[in-house]
């Protein structure tokens, strides 16, 4: 990918954990975190039970594997690398998508929004820049959500399920995922909304490719989510 | 008396005998016991007498017997499969919680746990001093 010269501060690079659930992707997953360290050493890989040799490949990545025994779902990894780097003296968490569609320098953007201490959470919002890079009908799905989510979490927002995030250590410790599979990037709205932390949106690239378009969600995919996340919110 | 009424009644016997003696085991509370014979005597006692359904829900404004207990088994399958539903995401929260406990303890185990006390913290010595190289006991 791009060699552009991602300018970030040292100490702000190290003091920001980078997790990465990896469910599966051992064909992509070795690139993305080498490209990452390059930028950001400190990062965490959590294999979700992957039965393609993603742990090998990851183990080999980054001294920060973990590896949950059973498959628990993309918010439960998330989580999980979540408490390592917290306990390992993270002061920011980054949240990272392991298929390569996000990109190092804008998640530098990111960070350094947080570390300035402009925002105590930065979401990837691909909707801020050039909408076209985004497949239509993944438009139109996300416009739900984000519509869904205005009613739902009543925080207005351009993008959600947008795998990229950044918070800063307090805010991290505050905000705990239960939801264990994908209704994850909702519940993190609603307890953002709840929170009153301080959220900026930063204008990201998503590449999509054949084999993130592959591994992502298909539109029948909203619905199971967003019944994961009612149950969840009824349930508590 | 028709021969299913009796194999009814032998079925509902033994669901009974195998109560008390799990009872008497300490395998059931007592309470749970006594709760479940109680139905089974029911059980037992419609097996007999058939038309004592009908009579009980004529009393209650319900044409037939037989819709009674359809009534009645429609409310506790609906209890059941909340409280299994209930009880299964207890079970898969208790779960994701261990198996995150695991993952965490041996990535740290990997490379002895006094490493992992306040690493980082943002002071800024050059990364390669902070990661472990072949810090992973393999």
């Amino acid at each position: 990918m791009a060699e552009t010269a991602v300018s970030i501060d040292r100490s702000v690079a190290l003091g920001t954990w980078v997790v990465i659930p990896v469910f599966n992707e051992a064909v992509v997953i070795a690139r993305v975190v080498r490209e990452l360290r390059e930028v950001f050493p400190n990062v965490v890989c959590v294999d979700d039970g992957s039965g393609d040799g993603s742990w090998e490949a990851v183990r080999a990545a980054t001294p920060h594997a973990l590896r949950h025994l059973v498959n628990r779902g993309q918010g439960a990894a998330l989580q999980t690398g979540t408490a390592y780097a917290l306990r390992r003296g993270a002061e920011r968490i980054a949240h990272f998508d392991a298929d390569g569609q996000h990109r190092v320098e804008d998640l530098a953007r990111m960070v350094r929004c947080v570390a300035d201490g402009d925002c105590d959470i930065a979401l990837g919002d691909r909707f801020g820049g050039d909408v076209t890079r985004v497949p239509a009908g993944r438009r139109l799905l996300l416009r739900c959500a984000v519509a869904f989510h205005r009613v739902a979490s009543g925080i207005a927002l351009n993008d959600v399920h947008n795998g990229l995030r950044v918070l800063s250590r307090p805010a991290a410790e505050r905000i705990e995922l239960t939801a264990d599979r994908m209704a994850h990037a909702s519940e993190i709205i609603d307890l953002i909304a709840r929170s009153g932390l301080r959220v900026r949106q930063v204008p990201v690239t998503i590449d999509y490719t054949d084999y993130s378009r592959a591994k992502g969600q298909h539109w029948t995919g909203g619905f199971r989510i967003m019944f994961h996340y009612l149950v969840g919110r009824a349930l508590g | 008396m028709t021969a299913f009424q009796i194999f009814l009644i032998a079925a509902l016997a033994a669901v009974g005998v195998t109560l008390v003696a799990l009872a008497l085991r300490g395998a059931i509370g007592r309470v749970a016991a006594l709760l479940w014979l109680a139905v089974v005597s029911a059980g037992i006692v419609f097996a007999v007498a058939p038309n004592l359904t009908t009579v009980i829900a004529r009393a209650i404004g319900i044409s037939r017997g037989t819709d009674l207990l359809l009534y009645l088994l429609v409310l506790v399958v609906l209890y059941g499969f909340l409280a299994i539903y209930l009880k299964l995401r207890r079970v898969r929260r208790e779960l994701t919680l261990l198996v995150r406990e695991l993952a965490i303890r041996e990535a740290s185990a990997g490379r002895g746990e006094p490493r992992g006390e306040g690493e980082p913290r943002g002071e800024g010595a050059p990364a390669g001093n902070r990661e472990p190289g072949g810090g992973r006991t393999t």
